[in-house]
């Protein structure tokens, strides 16, 4: 059965994942379709960081097999402090922000950056607004 | 009603001309850490938070008579900051908006995490397995009531063992306190 793999901005399947215990293993190609995570000779890469993983975490967290790389994802989530949910009867599994994300940690008061469909589905960006005032009002019609 | 259907009349009964977005997975909720809606942001021409956090309602509508008021004394505080921009006595201190739209706590994140993957089960017709994930975000985060009004709208109350009222009771303040209107200077 395929993996639903979670993130905060994409939803897709890992069909040759695999499971054992708590870990999630993903083979590279994979990870990287799902998470954007990505082994390499530097560490386990998003973008531009690197994580660089200490021989003890390397050799818990990453595996050679079948002639390709894969890393246990559950595990390295739980090591960069990603925050990570998981059901079991769907196999569907939640990844939050990474550690180079802002996750809501507002240090300054420079309002975090947004883009949202409105009705039409046509995009919006609170910075497209920079100029002008903006009063950003939240609701719901619970 | 789920996602843009459940908000489309209330978007559609007023003609705006400003946008009105769609943020189903709470994601503006996530970044700027609120608990709760209403929730209004002033945000200047350098994209900083200005006067941050405050439960207003700009129009209240009475649900018996279909009345609708529209918060003058709020409005009028809009206008003064737009006139006098940082100098209007409606924009907050610094460190006062800081304290309003803090940090998130590293319980919150993982709440998020389970309400997300809920969010998503339930959209997907596992609403079994939405609830056992709702539940999880709520014993992190019992005071966040955009989750609590979440799941039990998409579901019902009993399936959370508690009924709003009580959770009300128990958790705590259901608004953030809002803040101070300073009257204008008379002239």
């Amino acid at each position: 059965m395929p993996v639903t793999i979670l993130t905060t901005d994409s939803e897709s399947e890992a069909t040759g994942a695999r499971r054992e215990g708590d870990a999630l293993w993903l083979r590279n190609d994979e990870l990287l379709a799902t998470t954007g995570w990505e082994i390499k000779p530097e560490g386990v890469c998003r973008g531009d960081l690197c994580v660089p993983l200490p021989e003890d975490r390397a050799s818990a967290l990453m595996a050679e097999r079948d002639g390709a790389s894969w890393l246990d994802i559950a595990g390295f989530a739980g090591y960069v402090g990603q925050d990570v949910a998981h059901d079991d009867a769907t196999d569907t599994w939640y990844f939050g922000p990474g550690p180079e994300e802002q996750r809501g940690q507002l240090t300054s008061l420079e309002a975090p950056d947004f883009e949202l469909p409105d009705l039409a589905g046509q995009m919006h960006r609170l910075s497209d607004h920079r100029g002008k005032k903006v009063v950003l009002a939240l609701w719901a019609s619970w | 009603m789920r996602g843009a259907d459940a908000e489309r009349e209330f978007i559609e009964a007023v003609p705006l001309d400003y946008p009105s977005l769609l943020d189903p997975r709470f994601v503006v909720s996530e970044l700027y850490n609120t608990r709760n809606v209403p929730a209004v942001f002033w945000i200047d021409e350098s994209g900083v938070i200005v006067r941050g956090n405050d439960p207003v309602y700009l129009v209240r509508r009475n649900r018996e008579t279909g009345e609708a008021t529209i918060n003058e004394r709020y409005l009028e505080a809009v206008r003064d900051w737009v006139r006098n921009g940082p100098s209007s006595i409606y924009v907050t201190e610094a460190a006062e908006t800081q304290q309003r739209v803090g940090a998130s706590d590293e319980a919150n994140q993982q709440a998020m995490a389970h309400f997300r993957l809920g969010t998503y089960l339930d959209r997907h017709g596992h609403h079994e397995q939405a609830v056992e994930q709702f539940k999880r975000a709520l014993e992190l985060k019992p005071e966040n009531w955009n989750y609590r009004r979440q799941a039990y709208n998409l579901g019902n109350a009993d399936e959370y063992g508690v009924s709003m009222q009580e959770a009300i009771q128990t958790v705590g303040p259901f608004y953030a306190v809002p803040l101070e209107l300073p009257e204008p200077p008379a002239g």
